[in-house]
């Protein structure tokens, strides 16, 4: 009876992040980015002043709902443990390097998905280009990859990311002086607060229930053919492509996709190094808000992470815009990339031993 | 809870009372000296302002392009590119003045330059928006290059063209950029 109710709750988890990912965007956020984490995370980064582009500066509620929500819904199931201290640094810059990655495509693997449902095949190659990686990380895991060392830690501290969530939201609802939101650009596009902030509670605490996570659905599948979390990825890109052709959303080509560019083997790499670095650090950046809303340090260190790759990319000109990534954008995917396979190769464990 | 703990926790609470009334006197101070809308009429002054000083600087361009004369605009606003090289409307004017000339992939190569330099010219918000006009000549060019393109597959500036086109037409699909 078990494994059907998780199947159940995960395919509801996938309805209502296709539905959301659709209608937020519908109701006032950019064009195909209902949900966008990497995209939020650099809006956030940019009302914090730590990059100055005025265009990506806003509080994006969205984030603060799914933290919250999944520490909320943890906090009442007794599902709230705090744990961490599994190689943070390592964490730290797998997270800063996921966004860098996702600003090279444009995009999270929750956007690629909301593109191709919305019609833009330029997501084709960031499709291909994230299950690479994941394919490449699933043979790590068998080859003996894992970070290990995790361990109970002070309640306290799976407080942090929750509290720091508070803080921005009630920043973004007083309009406190430290905070910079931009009038004009992405920034000045957004759905009403109190529908994205209530939306993304929801969809919060079912992925905290269910587990829902792009990169991990897909994990799950080649790695053991284990299908629950899938079934609730094709289960939001479906809804996602319905209510996309439903509210006039849907427009099929490359040509004329909005936030896209036409690099497909720049989109490959970068996809390539989402996946496989959510696979090193198990979950892709909206799983990482969802653990560290429940309690878990670790994913809280790689949110940090993200938080400074959502900085930098503009401060070093990494993102890419619709004329194709940068040259700067194309070298931090192949440092990612680096990074990442000597990460994994560093902590397989060969013939008993550890890294 | 020892000696230690209590003073600790009253220092915290002593911080957060003396943090919270702290932001709130400067929220309040903030508000009472805010006069609703000044953000978005300041900006709206700062592009009036750059706009009053842009009449100056292009005044003859105008004049040339009316009487259409385009070799001597153009001629004008290559001066003008030259003394204020950061002047994005230079290449809005320039872009205007090849479309009339005929010369639609120049003038769509030029659109593309402007919108590099300053987006605002695709984003409806800004009052110097020119979407429509430059949705117009993308259309116009994408029928037009994309007929070439079946005729000269191999064609570098067709396929120039037709890449700008598709640039425009990204920026003007919006998104998060």
């Amino acid at each position: 009876m078990k494994a059907p109710r998780m199947i159940d709750i995960s395919i509801v988890s996938g309805v209502f992040l296709g539905f959301g990912g659709v209608l937020l965007a519908y109701l006032g956020n950019p064009a195909n980015s209902g949900i966008c984490v990497s995209c939020f995370v650099e809006n956030v980064a940019g009302a914090l002043q730590l990059h100055d582009n005025m265009r990506m500066s806003y509080l994006r509620p969205e984030l603060m709902g799914f933290v919250l929500g999944s520490f909320l819904f943890a906090l009442v199931t007794g599902r709230f443990r705090v744990r961490g201290g599994s190689s943070p640094l390592l964490r730290f810059f797998m997270g800063f390097f996921i966004i860098v990655g996702c600003a090279v495509f444009i995009g999270c693997p929750i956007k690629m998905f909301l593109r191709l449902a919305a019609g833009d095949l330029t997501a084709v190659a960031a499709t291909l280009g994230l299950i690479f990686g994941i394919w490449v990380g699933v043979r790590y895991i068998k080859g003996g990859f894992v970070l290990g060392g995790e361990k109970e830690m002070p309640r306290l501290q799976g407080f942090v990311v929750p509290l720091f969530a508070v803080v921005l939201l009630m920043s973004l609802l007083l309009d406190l002086s430290f905070i910079r939101l931009g009038q004009k650009g992405p920034a000045a596009m957004h759905a009403p607060l109190p529908v994205s902030l209530l939306m993304a509670m929801v969809i919060g605490a079912l992925a905290q229930r269910s587990g829902l996570c792009v990169t991990g659905g897909i994990r799950n599948y080649i790695l053991a053919r284990e299908k629950t979390l899938l079934n609730g990825l094709l289960t939001a890109f479906f809804v996602a492509v319905v209510f996309s052709l439903v509210l006039g959303q849907f427009s099929l080509g490359m040509n004329a996709q909005p936030a896209s560019h036409l690099s497909h083997g720049w989109t490959f790499l970068a996809m390539a190094l989402v996946g496989l670095g959510s696979i090193l650090i198990d979950g892709c950046p909206f799983r990482q808000l969802i653990k560290a809303g429940q309690g878990d340090v670790d994913a809280g260190v790689a949110t940090l992470g993200m938080l400074i790759g959502g900085a930098l990319v503009y401060v070093w000109f990494i993102g890419s815009s619709s004329g194709g990534p940068t040259f700067q954008g194309k070298i931090a995917v192949l440092v990612g990339l680096i990074f990442s396979i000597g990460a994994a190769m560093a902590y397989r464990k060969r013939g008993g031993n550890g890294p | 809870m020892d000696w230690l703990d209590r003073l600790s926790v009253a220092a915290i609470g002593t911080f957060v009372l003396v943090t919270v009334g702290m932001l709130a006197n400067q929220e309040i101070l903030k508000r009472r000296r805010h006069n609703p809308g000044s953000e978005a009429k300041e900006a709206g002054g700062s592009y009036a302002l750059q706009m009053g000083a842009d009449k100056k600087i292009y005044e003859a361009v105008n004049a040339l392009k009316e009487q259409g004369l385009y070799a001597e605009a153009i001629a004008k606003l290559e001066g003008i590119v030259e003394s204020y090289p950061d002047k994005s409307l230079s290449y809005v004017y320039l872009a205007e003045v090849l479309d009339k000339q005929g010369k639609l992939g120049d003038a769509i190569h030029t659109y593309r330059r402007a919108v590099e330099m300053d987006p605002d010219y695709v984003d409806e918000r800004t009052p110097v928006f020119i979407g429509d006009d430059i949705k117009a000549a993308v259309e116009e060019g994408r029928e037009k290059f994309g007929r070439e393109k079946g005729l000269k597959p191999d064609d570098e500036d067709v396929k120039r063209a037709l890449g700008d086109v598709y640039y425009l037409q990204r920026r003007l699909a919006g998104g998060c950029e």
